[in-house]
């Protein structure tokens, strides 16, 4: 591991004790570690470390593992935070011998760390402060993979991102502006350094496992999945399930959205599929141009939730949020929330250069740029943001699945759909269906898939393997890359300990019960029924019930509440 | 969650995979329920409490053939390894655990081994299986275990025999009592074509519930569709065939909406068959017996190893071909479409029957009613031929 104290400019590389990638394994799940003792500092506190960790997987052929994962402490939210992207930049790192970096402190002025097999750097970075993302990448590009921040993250914009240089993005959460109080403007990575697999025969059994898994899959490999579109393939599905949150989740039918659906893309930029390295799905997609074409989530939340049909324009807001390092997100749900509160919604023509605004804190964009919890609130109407604990919900309306909806408010890090993923059985059918109207037995299936998806995020293997495979599959290849036997059972446990431990730091932070929560909205406005759909208002009392039982699976008071204090001297 | 438990145990009572009351099934939400024979019940609460998964289930099968299995294998081995598609995709292997292994605390000995696997047969006991997500996965294992052993069990009869006491009279009951040959008869069709969308998905709701109950499927998989002009109407991904009400995707045939990303994961498939043949229906389903003759080959010498995925061959099995192919966006999407317009039936290696209809879904099912029970002939030939020249073996030995 790499240890960058960026007030002194010292750095120095030191091993990692081994207890804890075996009980953290990697990723998340190390940054979440090396974070206790400071996990109460302010995000923006010089002390607070910013940890970017890749997982025991990654630099082997295993597939969708070359993932990185950063942790901190979000801005945004002030709960713990992790957040992984793809790409590049962690294989090379991986490649560079190093398994993690710790950034701490604050440059006096603008540094980039340069990394390589060989050693590291601090770069002076005046130069390239204030450019964006897409510039400071070209200057970068001959130094390997870089993670950028844009002006954004500079300006301390409270969802701003970090960008790779390929396009990915640590997305969510607003880490970028905590790198930019940190004064680090980007990390560049490379290296050649090779991983070794210890068993390879039962590596290469379990790889081949997990791709017939993949070509089994309809929503990876199907001609109608994410392999074929990206995830803008759910566009229609959404809509056919009258689940696309629609005007800041006042509807849940957007009757335009074909206008930007993984057909309507290909057509319009001619998509091509890219990967992350090593990946064999390659769901990301870019135009014939060569520029990233963008996910679900955005193309819904800057169309629908805006009520934008205009593809051009939600293209240029995509481009316009990676080149100035912001969520797409939150950006447009920020947008979204603001536009209901003024009573009109921004045209096609405004967005862009509300973005702008955002990124420079400019006249309106400096209010906007706090996210749409601050922005509700200074406006009187706190009741128009549509967040769990001040991150803004993602484009599946929690109406629509229930099980999404319980997720929403045990994510440790708000409300995310990727902590527990049940879109994957409630919509998806993967590798089950659930019924996705009903909350009988969800309590359990989020805590399960929350303690899961801690292991899969601590691997590092990307969510969208799990539509096919399954822990089954990626325990093997993990007792092939160590020569050591794991089980599903035993990464489940592993993400159990992972999942507790971020809610233990959220607790002392002060979030209780009362931060589980979902926007009224939800329980008192119905979704747009129809075509044989009723989407009702989600009953508070059932949610509330499930929600206890909740905790109580996960060995907590019904207040949500550890029942001592003693948790984190347990955990190794 | 009782509700589910006391559904699932009237499947498998149904679908007569276990022995009349010998199933026990646990699920937890908050707290632990558990229902059936008071052995597998406990069985199955106390192994589901070692584990994170939502559902166990504990029963004896209603044959033998998992236990035989068993003890067929090597002392040192640790599980068996079937070859059929259901197995090689989802199950991998499955773990044996013999009953010594079971003495003092039985649950923690099956628990170790669903800890990395699905399912488990545990001698004296049966199957037990887990689902991680949902109860329904924990059935679903259990049925994808009993149907893997049963087609090892077919395969390992014919080319090694009857080796244990007790096997051949076994064989003997199932093969006079127990087995029903799949028939058409009883059901009604709607004369095809069919073009009004609400017929077509009243249509397939009742084809797909005939293919479980006259016992065409594993668990409940297969997939059904109907094409209507340029729409595919077809069973979502991992949809009961006998609860397809509210599981039926219209496809457009010319991709331009995704909806369909929830299909069956053989849309592609069925694509293909429809523009190769014309047919207005398709039905697929893994019925055991063509299962297991799809996998006897007499090629000498062949240089393919993975037959059931890189065989370039079409064989025959009388006028049914028999092509390799992975599921999915593997081959066999391929290697269908050419060879099923003609006899209007394929059987896809180690996997299972695809059958057309021209306009409907009658000659559909019954094409796969006769194949099976072709397949089952076939089956009952080769095994008697063998009988008898090992019967001549064994009375000289």
């Amino acid at each position: 591991m790499l240890v960058v104290d960026l007030s002194s400019g010292r750095m120095r590389r030191e091993e990692i004790p081994p207890e804890f990638l075996r009980a953290y394994l990697g990723g998340r799940g190390l940054g979440v570690r090396l974070l206790r003792g400071r996990h109460t500092l302010s995000p923006f506190d010089p002390a607070m470390p910013v940890v970017f960790a890749v997982g025991p997987l990654c630099g082997t052929p295993a597939p969708t593992s070359a993932r990185i994962e950063v942790v901190s402490r979000s801005p945004l939210t002030g709960t713990v935070y992790d957040c992984s992207a793809g790409g590049r930049f962690a294989w090379r790192l991986r490649a560079a011998g190093l398994f993690a970096i710790l950034v701490e402190g604050r440059s006096p002025r603008p540094v980039v760390l340069a990394v390589t097999s060989a050693g590291e750097e601090l770069l002076p970075a005046e130069g390239l402060w204030t450019k964006g993302v897409v510039d400071t990448v070209g200057v970068l590009s001959d130094r390997g993979s870089v993670a950028a921040i844009g002006p954004a993250g500079e300006n301390g914009v409270l969802f701003s991102s970090i960008m790779m240089g390929e396009g990915n993005a640590v997305g969510r959460g607003g880490l970028g502006a905590v790198l930019g109080k940190k004064n680090l403007k980007a990390i560049t990575v490379d290296g050649d350094r090779t991983v070794p697999v210890a068993d390879r025969d039962r590596f290469d059994r379990a790889r081949a496992d997990v791709l017939r898994l993949f070509r089994a899959s309809p929503v990876i490999f199907g001609e109608l999945g994410i392999s074929e579109y990206g995830t803008p393939a759910l566009v229609d599905l959404m809509r056919q399930r009258r689940m696309a949150p629609t005007e800041n989740f006042r509807r849940t039918v957007f009757e335009d959205s074909s206008a930007y659906s993984g057909p309507a893309i290909r057509a319009a930029y001619g998509a091509k599929k890219e990967g992350c390295f090593g990946c064999p799905i390659r769901c990301k997609k870019r135009a014939s141009d060569g520029h990233p074409l963008p996910e679900y989530e955005t193309v819904s939340h800057f169309g629908a939730l805006n009520g934008i049909s205009d593809l051009h324009a939600i293209i240029r807001s995509n481009d316009a949020c990676n080149d100035l390092g912001m969520d797409t997100i939150s950006a447009a749900a920020t947008l979204s929330a603001w536009g209901e509160a003024r009573g009109r919604f921004p045209s096609p023509e405004e967005v862009g250069p509300l973005l702008h605004d955002i990124a420079h804190r400019r006249g309106e964009g400096d209010r906007l740029a706090q996210g749409s919890r601050r922005v509700a609130e200074a406006l009187g109407k706190p009741g128009l943001s549509m967040s769990v604990k001040s991150l803004e919900l993602p484009a599946y309306d929690p109406r629509g699945a229930y099980g999404m909806a319980l997720a929403y408010v045990t994510s440790n890090r708000g409300g995310c759909h990727l902590r527990a993923y049940p879109i994957s059985h409630e919509i998806l059918r993967k590798p089950v269906a659930s019924d996705r109207f009903s909350f009988s037995g969800k309590a359990r299936m989020i805590k399960i898939a929350e303690d899961t998806n801690a292991a899969v995020d601590s691997l590092v293997a990307c969510k969208f393997a799990f539509f096919g495979a399954s822990l089954e599959e990626y325990a093997e290849l993990l007792s092939g890359v160590t020569g050591e036997p794991h089980t599903p059972q035993g990464l489940k446990e592993i993400g159990e300990r992972i999942y507790l431990t971020e809610r233990y730091y959220n607790a002392r932070n002060g979030f209780t019960r009362a931060d589980d929560d979902l926007p009224a909205r939800f329980f008192t406005e119905a979704g747009s029924s129809g075509e044989g759909i009723v989407v009702p208002p989600i009953d508070r009392a059932r949610f509330g019930e499930e929600l206890t039982k909740y905790y109580r699976i996960r060995g907590l008071r019904d207040d949500g509440s550890f029942p001592d204090d003693g948790f984190l001297e347990r955990q190794p | 969650m009782r509700s589910l438990i006391r559904k699932y145990a009237g499947k498998l009572h149904r679908d007569r995979s276990i022995a009349q009351g010998r199933v026990g099934i646990a699920a937890q939400d908050d707290v632990m329920l558990s229902e059936g024979a008071p052995d597998l019940s406990r069985l199955a609460a106390d192994v589901l409490s070692r584990l994170s998964c939502l559902g166990v289930v504990a029963a004896s099968p209603s044959l033998p053939f998992a236990g035989f299995l068993l003890r067929r294998a090597s002392a040192g081995a640790c599980a068996i390894v079937p070859l059929d598609t259901e197995t090689r995709t989802f199950l991998h292997d499955i773990p044996i655990v013999r009953r010594e292994e079971l003495a003092g605390d039985p649950a923690r000995a099956v628990a170790a081994l669903l800890s990395n696997r699905k399912g488990v047969i545990a001698e004296g006991v049966g199957i037990v299986a887990s689902g991680p997500v949902t109860l329904e996965q924990a059935y679903i294992h259990y049925s994808s275990v009993f149907h893997a052993a049963f087609v090892k069990y077919l395969l390992d009869a014919l080319q090694a025999g009857f080796v244990l006491p007790g096997e051949a009279e076994a064989f003997r009951a199932f093969r006079e009592t127990f087995l029903r040959p799949p028939t058409a008869e009883g059901l009604s069709f709607r004369a095809g074509p069919l073009d009004d969308p609400e017929e077509v998905l009243s249509e397939i709701r009742a084809v797909g519930r005939y293919t479980v109950e006259r016992g065409l499927v594993d668990s409940f998989f297969g997939n059904i569709s109907c094409r209507v002009g340029e729409t595919i109407f077809i069973s979502q991904t991992a949809a009961s065939l006998d609860e397809l009400a509210g599981c039926i995707d219209p496809v457009p045939m010319d991709n331009r909406s995704t909806t369909g990303i929830t299909a069956s994961s053989e849309l592609l498939a069925h694509r293909r068959i429809y523009e190769a043949t014309g047919a207005r229906a398709i039905l697929h389903g893994h019925p055991k017996f063509a299962v297991a003759m799809s996998m006897l080959c007499e090629e000498k010498d062949c240089p393919v190893k993975d037959c059931w995925k890189d065989c370039p061959n079409v064989r025959m099995l009388g006028d049914i071909p028999v092509v390799a192919g992975e599921i999915g966006a593997g081959g066999l999407a391929v290697r269908v479409p050419p060879v099923i317009g003609g006899p209007g039936k394929a059987i896809v290696y180690g996997h299972g029957v695809f059958a057309i209809g021209r306009n409907g879904f009658e000659e559909a099912f019954r094409s796969m009613v006769d194949v099976e029970n072709r397949c089952r002939e076939e089956y009952f030939r080769r095994l008697d031929a063998r009988a008898r020249g090992e019967y001549s073996k064994g009375s000289s030995s």
